[in-house]
């Protein structure tokens, strides 16, 4: 039920006769704003809207300028608005100061020529204007302008200044507003919006961002999408937002990505800091982390994957399968690692192999040449690069000591690994593979 | 041991990539413009008015400082940040402003080439055609990492000025005097002069640059200590170019009595008798360096400024397609300033010294604005401005007021 009302709802912009109504928050700010008889009380600063979990934020009170004071007055008051004043249903003023509550944004103050989210458009963009109009009862924030023309219009004076130019308006449930001051300023309708998008366009909007707004974002996405978001950002734009969010939040997340990628992230974070993300996560991450984190970038162990699938040569081909059906959302499960009794390394079976078997077969029938190329944990970079180029395989398999497999190193991690290597002087910030 | 010279290495290669914008943005201020300025504040002056740039450094490093601390902060820049905190009309006036000192800088640039490359015997239609394309590709098609390694190039050719003012033997106990001990005749010639000074160090595009640059780089608030280094550095290394413009022209053209130049070529020009071939040659390649370095800035600072005033912030690393607006605003910048320096009878000299006055007048609600980010403490957070701070920029301030009302009331009093 609730759904269809939303739906509804979303679609406000097309309604018949709402264009008609809408008012432009740019136009009217500075304008009269009048008591029952008329007189003029004082001028409008700006509207205080209210975030719940509705789509159109209602008008929840007005600060207007009185007699040189900014003073707040109740929403409820507000008889008639019109695009050129504010007509209150009494004449009583109450002379309080303001005070931001949480869930609350200031239309002028905190969204007008502040950057949003066009989340249909895929851009970060400036607010030209905001247009409310009476729906269910309330005057709501309804629509956002986001053009040049409606910017360059708010230029000059006069009444062409508070035409709306609606045929711009982006709907409000199609924008996500960042700019807030610890309340959640957001609908369930951008959230869901958000979800749909790609991690890399996400990385993208999340860089074109300015700080606050950007890790506002952060706290508003799906913690699996974000921790994919922040995969495919550079390194230092990385750093940079890390710092800007709660120890918590960035423990939630490192613990969403590729250990390999968290690993590399703490890494080149202060000791002090990557310590009070670890102490954030749950004990076995933060043991697998730190681990990782030990090992010099230089080294196998620093830029392996630890992601393995790792299968006894007992077990049945079946089993192999039903395990990588289970990871089929980790990119690189491409087949499973096969070790003997004791733990060590056999042979790394491709996943069209195990397609290609009976399904009630054991693995150790399919072990056998040619067997994976195995790396220890300290082998230096350049010997790891070499024994790709040699073996042109597509991954090399990491053990520790006693042969048993502890990670993969794929050839996107090769790349990765050589990339900053070269380019940390002057080339920092290049983007080059954006 | 090993772990620990890796850190070091990191260090020095972290230094390396911060250093840069400050750099860039305090030496392009010794484009042909200021160099042009400093020499007649030599040639008029002698060494007195040496203090009106000690003043001017002093005030380019604080607030290049304060624009770098402003972008890595609030990861916006300068155009965009007033759009959000004082309005529509605030961000268009500033831009359009902007735009249109930019292009007459632009043009100074231009004219300070073909200037230079005459005093090499090459006609301007051959120079000023072939800086617009240099500059234009280094910045658009070369990597960012190589771009900046040719502006270093291109800044270092500024050792010129102080080989030339060695050369010139200059009186070293008056230079200190005239930077140290302050003192005015109040005419208005020298009024005009030492504004001139406040406002070719102090320049609008500069502000607007090194705060665009931080946010297109990306740097963090972990590189502001680096950062801060890179902006003093680039700010002394301005002044002290400056110094030695002026103290070679004293020492030369001043002692002898030439007083009256009108542009940097002629300043070399008539150092060739009083200081050998040579320093005439130092004089002219560190022109054309200097103007190629502010000419890459120029259209750079404005194509930022644009893109930020309509809230889709672009970069260097965007492709043309991404970002039609940055790169149709560079262009037009670079096009329509060489095309006014070769239109034969254009008003060069006119659309200078407009574009001098447009810039420092400029230069005070831009300074007004910074302040007002500065102390705003939901935009810079713990980086909000010191109360002695803010005390100190507002000094600066009034005396940027002082100066460029004078200047205005110098000009329109005729």
């Amino acid at each position: 039920m609730k759904k269809t009302a939303n739906r509804a709802q979303s679609a406000v912009l097309t309604r018949k006769g709402i264009q008609s109504t809408l008012v432009s928050v740019a136009g009217i700010i500075g304008r009269p704003v009048k008591d029952q008889d008329g007189r003029d009380l004082g001028k409008l600063v700006d509207f205080v809207v209210r975030h719940g979990g509705e789509t159109y934020p209602p008008v929840s009170g007005l600060i207007v300028k009185v007699a040189g004071r900014r003073a707040y007055i109740d929403g409820a008051r507000i008889a008639k608005l019109t695009k050129d004043e504010i007509t209150l249903s009494s004449a009583k003023v109450n002379l309080s100061d303001y005070q931001r509550r949480s869930g609350e944004q200031l239309l002028d103050g905190d969204v007008l020529d502040h950057q949003i989210v066009d989340v249909n458009g895929l851009r970060v963009v400036r607010t030209s204007d905001l247009y409310l109009a009476p729906l269910d009862k309330e005057i709501r924030l309804v629509g956002v302008d986001v053009s040049f023309r409606s910017f360059v219009r708010r230029i000059f004076p006069g009444t062409f200044g508070r035409k709306p130019g609606v045929d711009q308006v982006i709907d409000w449930a199609s924008v996500a507003s960042l700019a807030d001051d610890g309340g959640v300023v957001r609908t369930t309708a951008t959230r869901e919006a958000l979800s749909k998008l790609r991690p890399a366009d996400i990385a993208d909007i999340i860089e074109d961002l300015e700080g606050r707004e950007q890790s506002a974002l952060i706290e508003l996405l799906d913690p699996d999408l974000a921790a994919d978001a922040l995969e495919e950002m550079e390194d230092d734009e990385l750093q940079g937002l890390l710092r800007g969010i709660s120890d918590e939040r960035a423990a939630e997340l490192l613990s969403h990505m590729e250990p390999d990628e968290s690993a590399e992230v703490l890494r080149d974070l202060d000791e002090e800091h990557s310590e009070s993300i670890l102490a954030q996560m749950s004990p076995a991450m933060a043991k697998q982390l730190r681990r990782l984190v030990e090992f010099d970038e230089t080294h196998a162990g620093g830029i392996m994957t630890t992601h393995l699938l790792i299968v006894k040569e007992s077990d049945l081909v079946s089993d192999a399968l039903k395990l990588l059906v289970e990871h089929r959302e980790r990119d690189i499960s491409d087949g499973v690692t096969v070790v003997d009794s004791k733990g060590k390394l056999l042979d790394h079976i491709q996943i069209i192999e195990l397609i290609a078997a009976k399904s009630s077969e054991k693995l150790e029938t399919l072990v056998k040449a040619p067997f994976p190329t195995a790396v220890s944990i300290d082998t230096p970079l350049e010997e790891v690069i070499e024994e790709f180029s040699n073996n042109r395989g597509s991954s090399v398999i990491v053990v520790d000591e006693k042969g048993k497999p502890v990670g993969r190193i794929l050839a996107d991690d090769i790349i990765d690994a050589m990339v900053p290597a070269e380019s940390s002087g002057l080339a920092q910030g290049t983007g080059a593979l954006s | 041991m090993s772990s620990k010279l890796d850190s070091r290495k990191l260090r020095l290669g972290a230094f390396l990539a911060v250093m840069g914008p400050g750099i860039i943005a305090g030496l392009s201020d010794d484009d042909p413009a200021g160099i042009t300025t400093y020499s007649q504040l030599g040639a008029q002056f002698g060494y007195q008015l040496l203090w009106t740039l000690g003043i001017a450094t002093l005030a380019l490093i604080l607030f290049q400082d304060l624009g770098s601390r402003i972008g890595v902060v609030t990861r916006q820049g300068l155009i965009g940040l007033i759009r959000q905190k004082y309005g529509a009309r605030s961000g268009m006036l500033s831009a359009c402003a902007l735009v249109l000192a930019n292009i007459g800088t632009m043009t100074a640039e231009f004219a300070g080439i073909a200037a230079a490359g005459s005093l090499f015997g090459v006609s301007k239609y051959i120079t000023v055609p072939l800086a617009a394309f240099v500059v234009s590709f280094l910045v658009l098609r070369g990597s960012f990492a190589r771009v900046e390694k040719v502006f270093f190039l291109l800044a270092s050719v500024f050792i010129a000025y102080v080989i030339a003012g060695f050369m010139a033997k200059p009186d070293w106990s008056a230079a200190a005097e005239g930077l140290f001990i302050p003192s005015m005749p109040l005419t208005r010639d020298a009024l005009f002069i030492a504004t001139a000074t406040l406002g070719t160090t102090l320049a609008p595009w500069g502000l607007a640059f090194i705060q665009s640059y931080a946010v297109d780089k990306r740097l963090t608030k972990e590189d502001l200590k680096l950062l801060r280094v890179d902006v003093w550095t680039g700010s002394l290394l301005t002044g002290i170019i400056g110094f030695f413009v002026v103290i070679t022209c004293a020492a030369t053209l001043h002692v002898n009595g030439q007083t009256s130049i009108t542009d940097a070529s002629q300043a070399a020009a008539a150092l060739k008798p009083l200081a050998g071939t040579l320093a005439k040659e130092l004089f002219a390649v560190g022109l054309i360096g200097a103007a190629l370095l502010a000419a890459s800035i120029l259209p750079l600072s404005t194509a930022y400024a644009v893109t930020d005033l309509t809230g889709r912030p672009a970069a260097l690393d965007d492709k043309a397609h991404e970002a039609p607006l940055f790169y149709v605003t560079f262009g037009v910048i670079t096009i329509l300033a060489a095309t006014m320096v070769l239109i034969p009878g254009a008003p060069l000299i006119r659309i200078l010294v407009l574009t001098q006055i447009l810039n420092a007048i400029l230069l005070l609600p831009l300074l007004v604005y910074m302040f007002g980010i500065a102390k705003d403490s939901r935009l810079m957070g713990e980086y909000r401005a010191s109360k002695l701070m803010l005390t100190v920029y507002a000094v600066i301030i009034s005396i940027v007021f002082t100066c460029v009302a004078a200047l205005i009331w110098f000009t329109v009093s005729g």
